[in-house]
C-alpha cells in the first residue's frame, strides 16, 4: 500500500513538472478565457451566462488535454525508454502501477478545475452557488473517464512523435467540433452533426446545462459512458495483441 | 545448498528465429554465475525470462520454486537490464525513495545512496539529466533497493570506465560475500573468468558448456605440445603417437595437440624424436572461447 501511495505522489509531480501540462492544461485555457471573455466578447446576448459558459468549457478543456495528452504521450515514452517493462518485476502490480496513474491524473485534473475555477471568479466574478460550483466539479472529473481511456489508447502507440502528433490532433477536433472553443449554436451545420455525437460536445454539455441551473441530460451521460466502454475495449484489446506479439 | 532458479527445456521462438533452443540449468542459492556468450546467443532473452519479462515458447522457469511474475518472486530479486533509462520528471533522491517503498525490507536511503556514491548535488539532479555511467549507477542502487536474495546484471559494465567497472566488480564481490546469489551476462571473458564460480556458455540459443571457468578452459582447449624439428619428420609417425589428436605445423614449429601433455612428452623422449626447444602451451579463457566461437561458425 506504501508502494502505491507513493506512485500516486510521484505521479502527481511528474506532471506538474510536465511544461506540457502547465501550457495546455493552465495557460492555454486561462488565456482562451481572457480572449474571449474580456476582449471578443460582444454579440452575446447574456454577459454573465456566457461567461460561465464559456469557463466550464475552458475548465473541460484543460481537464481532456491533460487526460489525452499527457497520460497518452507518457505511457509511450516510458515504454520506449522500457521503463513499463522495468516496472514489472518490482513488486508493484501492474494494476497498481495503473491505478497510480488514474489517481495521479484524477488529483491533476482537481488542481487544474480549481484553477481554472477560480481564475474565472476572479477575472469576470462568476458567481455560482456552492452547490453548482461543486456539481460543475464533479460532473468535470466524471466526464475525463473517456478521455483517459483514449489516453490510454494513445498510450499504445509506438513512437512518441505520432503519440503527440496524433493526441494534438484528436484534442483540437474535439475541442472545436465540441463546441468548446466555440458556441455549438454558431458552427456551421456539418460539424454541428458531427458535433452532437463527440464526447467532447456531451462532456461539455453536463456543465452547461449545471451553469444554467440544470441537470445533466441522460444523453449525456450514456454516451460518455458509451465512449468510456469503447476505448477501454479498444485500448485492451490493442494492449493484449501487443503483449502476443512479443 | 537449495535450488534458487530452476530453467527447464526453455526455449524462445521469434517470428520463426529460434532465440534460446531447450536450455536447462538450476541456480543454488549463493552462486555467482556467468552467462557467457558472443552478441546474439540468448543470453538476454534468457534473463528477460528468467525475470518474468518474457514467457517461454516452451518449458518453463521457476525461482524460488514459483513462477516469476508471482509478487513474493518480485520482493527477493532486482535486476540491471540493457536499455532501460530511469523515469523522468523525478530527482534521484526520489527515485530511490520510490523504489524502496516498493518493498516490504528495503536497504535504508543511506545504504543506497552510498552505492551510486552520488554527492548531495547530484542526488538534487533529475534522473534523466544523468549521464550515461551515472544512469547505470543509479540502476544498480535501485536493483538493490529491496535488498534482494538474487541479482540479475544483464551486460552490467557496458559503457562504464575501467574505474567504474573495477568499481562495481568489487561491489559484486561483496554482494557474494553477503550471501547473495548473482547472475550476470557478459561477452567479456575476462570478468566471467575474474568474477564467476560458474560459467554457463551460451551459443546461437543453446548452452555448449556450463562448469568452473577452469572446467571449461580444460575442456574447450586442446593443450598443445611444440617442438622445432632437428631433421625432416613424418606428420605421420607423429599423429600415430599416444594421446596426439592432431598435428599442425605454424612458423616452423611442429604442434601436437592433446589433452596429456605428460603423456606426450614422454613418447617424445622414449622414441627419441629429434626435436629441441620444447614448449607446453596451456589456453586461456578467452583463446578457447574464440576457438570455439570460431569452430561453431565453421559449421
Amino acid at each position: 500500500m506504501n508502494g502505491f501511495l507513493m506512485q500516486c505522489k510521484f505521479e502527481v509531480l511528474r506532471i506538474f513538472r510536465n511544461p506540457y501540462y502547465v501550457f495546455w492544461s493552465l495557460f492555454m485555457p486561462i488565456v482562451f478565457y481572457v480572449v474571449f471573455t474580456r476582449i471578443f466578447n460582444s454579440g452575446m446576448d447574456d454577459q454573465q451566462l456566457w461567461q460561465a459558459h464559456y469557463l466550464m468549457s475552458m475548465a473541460a478543456f484543460s481537464v481532456m488535454g491533460s487526460a489525452i495528452m499527457t497520460l497518452g504521450i507518457r505511457l509511450v515514452e516510458e515504454r520506449k525508454q522500457g521503463w513499463s517493462m522495468f516496472m514489472r518485476i518490482t513488486p508493484l502490480s501492474d494494476q497498481a502501477y495503473f491505478a497510480a496513474k488514474m489517481v495521479g491524473q484524477t488529483v491533476i485534473h482537481i488542481f487544474s478545475i480549481l484553477i481554472i475555477f477560480t481564475s474565472g471568479a476572479m477575472i469576470n466574478g462568476i458567481s455560482l452557488t456552492l452547490f453548482e460550483w461543486l456539481m460543475c466539479g464533479m460532473w468535470l472529473l466524471f466526464g475525463s473517464l473517456p478521455f483517459l481511456a483514449i489516453g490510454t489508447l494513445v498510450g499504445t502507440m509506438k513512437r512518441v512523435d505520432t503519440a503527440s502528433g496524433v493526441s494534438n490532433m484528436i484534442y483540437m477536433v474535439l475541442a472545436l467540433c465540441g463546441g468548446m472553443w466555440m458556441p455549438m449554436e454558431i458552427m456551421p451545420n456539418f460539424v454541428q452533426s458531427i458535433g452532437k455525437w463527440l464526447p467532447s460536445y456531451h462532456f461539455g454539455s453536463g456543465a452547461w446545462e449545471i451553469v444554467r441551473g440544470g441537470q445533466p441530460e441522460r444523453i449525456n451521460f450514456t454516451l460518455l459512458v458509451g465512449y468510456l466502454l469503447l476505448f477501454m475495449v479498444i485500448s485492451g484489446y490493442t494492449r493484449r495483441k501487443q503483449e502476443v506479439a512479443v | 545448498m537449495e535450488s534458487i532458479i530452476g530453467v527447464n527445456q526453455v526455449s524462445k521462438l521469434f517470428k520463426n528465429k529460434m532465440a534460446v533452443n531447450q536450455v536447462s540449468f538450476s541456480i543454488q542459492k549463493g552462486e555467482v554465475v556467468a552467462i557467457l556468450g558472443p552478441n546474439g546467443a540468448g543470453k538476454t532473452t534468457t534473463i528477460m525470462m528468467m525475470l518474468g519479462l518474457l514467457e517461454p515458447s516452451d518449458g518453463s522457469v521457476q525461482l524460488f520454486g514459483s513462477h516469476p511474475k508471482k509478487q513474493a518472486v518480485r520482493e527477493k530479486i532486482g535486476a540491471l537490464l540493457q536499455e532501460v533509462s530511469v523515469i523522468d520528471a523525478l530527482k534521484v533522491r526520489e527515485v530511490i525513495q520510490l523504489f524502496r517503498s516498493y518493498y516490504p525490507h528495503p536497504l535504508s536511503y543511506e545504504e543506497l545512496v552510498a552505492f551510486t556514491g552520488f554527492t548531495k548535488d547530484e542526488l538534487q539532479k533529475r534522473a534523466n539529466k544523468l549521464s550515461g555511467g551515472q544512469k547505470r549507477r543509479l540502476g544498480f542502487a535501485l536493483a538493490m533497493a529491496g535488498n534482494p536474495d538474487v541479482l540479475f546484471f544483464d551486460e552490467p559494465t557496458v559503457g562504464m570506465d575501467v574505474t567504474s567497472r573495477k568499481l562495481f566488480w568489487n561491489t559484486v564481490i561483496d554482494l557474494k560475500e553477503r550471501g547473495k546469489t548473482i547472475l550476470f551476462t557478459t561477452h567479456y571473458l575476462q570478468e566471467a573468468d575474474d568474477i564467476a564460480e560458474r560459467v554457463i556458455l551460451f551459443h546461437e540459443g543453446k548452452i555448449i558448456g556450463d562448469g568452473t571457468p577452469k572446467s571449461i578452459k580444460a575442456r574447450l582447449l586442446k593443450q598443445s605440445v611444440s617442438f622445432t624439428p632437428i631433421s625432416a619428420i613424418n606428420f605421420e609417425e607423429l599423429i600415430n603417437l599416444p594421446h596426439v589428436t592432431d598435428v599442425y605445423e605454424k612458423n616452423g614449429r611442429i604442434f601436437l595437440l592433446t589433452d596429456h601433455t605428460d603423456g606426450v612428452l614422454a613418447s617424445i623422449f622414449s622414441q627419441k624424436l629429434s626435436v629441441e626447444n620444447i614448449e607446453i602451451e596451456r589456453g586461456r579463457l578467452e583463446d578457447a572461447f574464440e576457438q570455439l566461437v570460431e569452430k561453431r561458425e565453421v559449421i
